[in-house]
């Protein structure tokens, strides 16, 4: 990017931006003309100058222009016009300005929205290039960037910079030429009122630049503060879990507030110099009508300017004012985002960036990553000194390699075979291709690197595994060609790409669709030793619209299967399932009046008490006094038996209804119930309370507040909800025959709630459904779902290994030529680390592998790599075998 | 059955006997009513101590396994507490208790039961006193035995 923004403007959007000057040039006539037309009506037709001498008729709307004199000065007309009396005269006249104001208006439309193009094509081409450029960062400019900073640039900090691109060439000359032509029209009409509004204007550019520099200033600072503020909401939020165990709140708040004050006192100001300076402003354009209607007034009484003049002066000084506001706001703006862009440019400057050629996105990758491996006098430096200092080794493809050593040097050069190391020396080539010069095209599918820290992306297992599989855009036939996305790209400098389409290179892996992919999806997860944590997965998920129907009536048979197996069990009480006739024991009041779940949104019961539908039900049922009586005796339950434990306590929140923060409310509401009656409860209360009993369980809280009265009662609801919500309304309700999409496929299977207090009933549940699951060939099915088991921001819904795994199992299935393990399989613990990578050793002997490992892990690999600091030792087993080999064969 | 009801089957365990009823209320909240079918272990020996039961309704085995097999060595019946000084002294247990017929028990947990001694000094008292006349008891017998 350009260092200058005018620069990068006019590089990038030159052929707009003359295109909306000739417009700008073309209105100038008319609105001249509109400025003259009211000193002719006012003169001619209402004075009626027109008609002096006895004439009747007078001529309007003819067109034509006078030749300046230098070309002769003759008159040429272009129409010759009508001739009107007095009346009629007015009319042409008055909708002739009619006429005029709407082609200004019509003018004034297509600039402003060939200007909105114009800017916002050149936020959307910065907003790129930024992204792109961030794309290019090599991982040493990573370390010092904070993504939060670099995220609130990209989105609010060009913001502004956008909007001000439209205007940067159009608005000056626009505005310009308008004020230009409006003081001309002054000056013509007379010098002294001429120069007073000149002298005013000179006033006006004079002081109010002074006065706004300081504002500029005051904005710069506010900008800067406010994005560091973004940065350390970013960090604090990051960091929760360190700020809690260290107990460092208090210090975040008060550093949190120091912060907001800092930039309070900013704004604050600014908006002090804001105000003084649209004083000053106002203040000026009142002063000029005062000094015209005074200077002007005496003037037309002295006979020296006619009434007219003086009206016209008036109406066009009225349009001088605003133009020069909006230029003083133009030259305010062009300081302050050319500053904004000046800074963002700075945080996008990075001494070096990964070469744009390397990053082609067109690069062909044929054939495998060629052989063999060579390391020639390797040193690696980082700012405390020498990480690995002349290694040299050579290996043929494939190799198995493992990296041993305590400290830094293993994984550093892991990395670096990666290419996630950039200050080295020396040469790290695969045949005749020198690892760094290597596209990233090729880079990406030969080699693939899975640390301990790995990162996943927001979104369905799958989503994660598919990644390295996205490699480009798969063609449809017959697809609609979106002309217009594609131009505004081409004219942005945006890629041409659709993301909607599917990327996936299902060739790569031997697949031939989405549905053979799931299979090599899963083969790399049992690899990785998660077949069994997808199984889970797969039952907290949800079904979805890609199931397949054999899928889901499968399932619908496992839950019969199940339903039978469960009757049969200890006397039938592991399970009591739903059904639509039965109030459901084992589930909350607020599950039994639902039957269902809703498709979006919480259930939780603070949600459904405040749910209208559910509120109307029971209100229609009389259910709402008594849903309220029961919270009453709820809360007098918790309040008594939880008194005299401290707020706090971990007892509060495992087995209270109520959080510890909400019992002093309670007490105090339940103390004036007490002298009043029931009568005396606010709406809200009356809430909270329906909302503490939705969440009673009677089997497993035992307050015996539900009898057999109470659960006819409650079906009664039931069945007016159901009436009142539809059957495609905002609840998914459960159905014996049918799957429910809003609830998760365990709940789908069980079909019911386990018995609260039966001993170990969750663990021979959760067993009857394994031996269901595999008696129907349902397993892969449900590993499916799991795929589509979402793991939320970084993968924070999956736990550390699993999230390793998964990263590892992402490497795997794109079955890289070399694959490097970066303490992934340690961090798993020792034994299932080596079984992972001996299982991708004989799933795929051909690829090579390089791992960091400890020693006693080495047993698999034919090349280790021993580090003792920074200097290595290299042990190559398998020529020591070939070795072998052929001495004994010389013998 | 209510918590009500848990609330007097507590009260009929010596050790609970003196503690404040709104306490034992608390203790029979934050346990766990659970159902064992018949045959079926409420703990097996061996296994870590992690909660004490009180028998509700129906009678259990108390069964020590020996080289010759599992031997039977006593009968517990509603209101009886077990399991208790497992918890208090974290040693694993020392025998199985097996449900003989259907069996309820109110599961006190661990975490929660030394919890709520160390929030009430009075229901530590409660318990310390109750062992120490376990103790007294067992001295008696060991003075009878010896003498």
């Amino acid at each position: 990017m350009d260092k200058s923004l005018f620069r990068y403007i006019w590089k990038h959007s030159r052929r707009d931006q003359l295109v909306i000057f000739a417009v700008v040039f073309a209105q100038l006539p008319f609105y001249f003309w509109s400025l003259e037309l009211p000193k002719r009506i006012v003169n001619e037709a209402i004075s009626g100058n027109a008609f002096k001498n006895g004439k009747e008729t007078a001529r309007a709307l003819d067109f034509g222009f006078t030749l300046p004199s230098f070309l002769g000065g003759s008159k040429i007309v272009l129409f010759e016009g009508f001739e009107f009396e007095r009346v009629g005269f007015l009319f042409a006249l008055s909708g002739l300005f009619l006429a005029l104001v709407l082609v200004n208006g019509g003018f004034k439309y297509w600039i402003n929205v060939a200007k909105g193009a114009l800017g916002e094509r050149m936020l959307r081409r910065m907003r790129f290039d930024l992204v792109s450029i961030a794309l290019r960062f090599t991982p040493d400019t990573l370390r010092r960037v904070k993504p939060s900073e670099t995220a609130t640039m990209v989105k609010d900090e060009v913001e502004p910079i956008g909007g001000f691109i439209g205007d940067a060439f159009v608005q000056p000359l626009f505005l310009g030429t308008q004020a230009l032509t409006a003081m001309t029209f002054i000056m013509v009409q007379n010098a002294w009122l001429g120069l007073i509004a000149g002298s005013i204007v000179a006033i006006q550019f004079a002081v109010i630049p002074r006065l706004r520099r300081v504002q500029i200033r005051l904005g710069r600072q506010r900008q800067l503060a406010s994005r560091q503020l973004a940065g350390r909401v970013a960090e604090i939020v990051d960091g929760m879990e360190a700020v809690h165990v260290h107990n460092a709140t208090r210090w975040e708040r008060a550093e949190i507030g120091h912060r907001l004050h800092h930039l309070f006192d900013l704004r604050f100001r600014i908006y002090k110099w804001k105000f003084m300076v649209k004083f000053l402003n106002n203040l000026l354009a009142q002063i000029t009508p005062f000094l015209f209607y005074a200077v002007g007034g005496y003037l037309a009484l002295q006979g020296q300017l006619d009434i007219g003049q003086l009206v016209a002066v008036i109406a066009a000084y009225k349009d001088l004012p605003p133009p020069l506001k909006e230029l003083i706001d133009w030259d305010q703006q062009r300081l302050d985002v050319q500053v904004k862009y000046e800074q963002v440019l700075e945080q996008f400057s990075p001494d070096t960036l990964i070469p744009l050629e390397i990053q082609d996105p067109k690069a062909v990758v044929d054939g495998p990553l060629p052989g063999p491996l060579a390391i020639e006098d390797l040193s690696i430096y980082d700012q405390h000194g020498p990480l690995i200092e002349g290694l040299s080794l050579a290996a043929g493809l494939p190799v198995h390699m493992a990296l041993v050593g305590d400290g830094p040097a293993p994984s550093v050069l892991a990395r670096a075979l990666s290419r996630r190391v950039t200050g080295l020396t020396g040469r790290i080539a695969f045949g005749e291709a020198d690892l760094l010069r290597m596209t990233d095209a090729a880079a990406g599918r030969h080699i693939a690197y899975a640390g301990t820290d790995p990162i996943l992306f927001p979104g369905t297992v799958r989503d994660n595994l598919v990644y390295g599989l996205r490699r480009a855009p798969r063609p449809v036939k017959d697809m609609p060609v979106d002309r217009r996305r594609l131009m505004e790209a081409q004219r942005t400098g945006n890629p041409e790409d659709d993301p909607t389409l599917d990327w996936l290179d299902y060739e790569a892996v031997d697949a031939t669709g989405p549905h053979d992919l799931d299979a090599r999806l899963i083969e790399a997860l049992e690899l990785v030793g998660m077949r069994g944590d997808l199984y889970q997965l797969g039952l907290l998920g949800y079904i979805d619209a890609a199931t397949p129907e054999e899928d889901i009536a499968r399932f619908i048979e496992a839950r019969r299967k199940l339903e039978a197996r469960f009757e049969g069990m200890e006397k039938g009480r592991l399970l009591e399932t739903f059904d639509p006739g039965r109030y459901t024991r084992q589930a909350t009041i607020g599950e039994n009046i639902l039957f269902g779940a809703p498709r979006t949104g919480s259930a939780s019961p603070a949600a459904l008490a405040e749910d209208p539908l559910v509120r109307e039900a029971l209100d229609d049922t009389d259910l709402t006094d008594d849903l309220v009586s029961l919270g009453l005796k709820i809360a007098r339950e918790m309040t008594e038996i939880f008194r005299d434990l401290p707020p706090g306590h971990p007892l509060f929140d495992q087995f209270s209804f109520i959080a510890a923060d909400d019992i002093p409310d309670f007490t105090a509401m339940l103390r004036r119930i007490g002298m009043k009656g029931e009568r005396a409860l606010k709406a809200g209360e009356r809430g909270r309370l329906i909302a503490l009993t939705l969440g009673y369980v009677e089997p497993r809280h035992r307050l015996g507040l539900v009898d057999g009265a109470m659960e006819e009662r409650l079906l009664q609801a039931r069945t007016r909800f159901r009436e009142l919500a539809g059957e495609d309304g905002p609840v998914a309700f459960h159905d014996p025959e049918a799957l429910n999409l809003a609830v998760s496929l365990k709940d789908n299977l069980l079909f019911g709630r386990i018995t609260h207090g039966v001993a170990d009933a969750e663990r021979k549940v959760m067993h009857e459904v394994m031996e269901v699951v595999a008696e129907l060939d349902l397993k892969e099915a449900v590993e499916r779902i799991g795929l589509g088991y979402r793991v939320g921001p970084s993968g924070r819904l999956l736990s550390a290994a699993q999230r390793i795994k998964v990263n590892l199992a992402r490497c795997v299935v794109r079955r890289p030529d070399l694959l490097v393990v970066d303490g992934a399989t340690t961090a798993l613990g020792e034994s299932e680390g080596m079984k992972v990578l001996k299982r991708i050793v004989e799933a795929r002997p051909a690829a090579s592998l390089v791992a960091v490992v400890r020693e006693s892990a080495t047993d698999t690999f034919d090349m280790v790599v021993r580090f003792d600091g920074t200097q290595a030792t290299v042990e190559d087993r398998a020529r020591g075998r070939e070795r072998g080999v052929q001495e004994v064969a010389a013998q | 059955m209510t918590l009500e009801t848990e609330v007097q089957a507590l009260r009929q365990v010596p050790m609970f006997r003196e503690i404040d009823p709104a306490r034992l209320k608390l203790l029979a909240f934050t346990s766990e009513r659970v159902m064992f079918s018949a045959g079926q272990h409420v703990f097996a020996q061996g296994d870590p101590s992690d909660a004490a039961y009180v028998l509700l309704q129906g009678k259990a085995d108390v069964v020590i396994e020996t080289p010759n097999g599992p031997l039977r060595v006593a009968q517990l019946a509603a209101n009886d507490l077990l399991g208790e000084m497992g918890i208090l002294s974290d040693a694993p247990r020392s025998a199985s208790i097996v449900a003989d017929g259907d069996v309820t028990a109110l599961r006190i947990d661990k975490r929660v039961f030394l919890e709520l001694l160390g929030q009430f000094p009075q229901m530590s008292v409660a318990v310390m006193r109750e062992l120490a006349k376990r103790l007294e008891r067992t001295n008696a017998k060991l003075a009878a035995l010896s003498a």
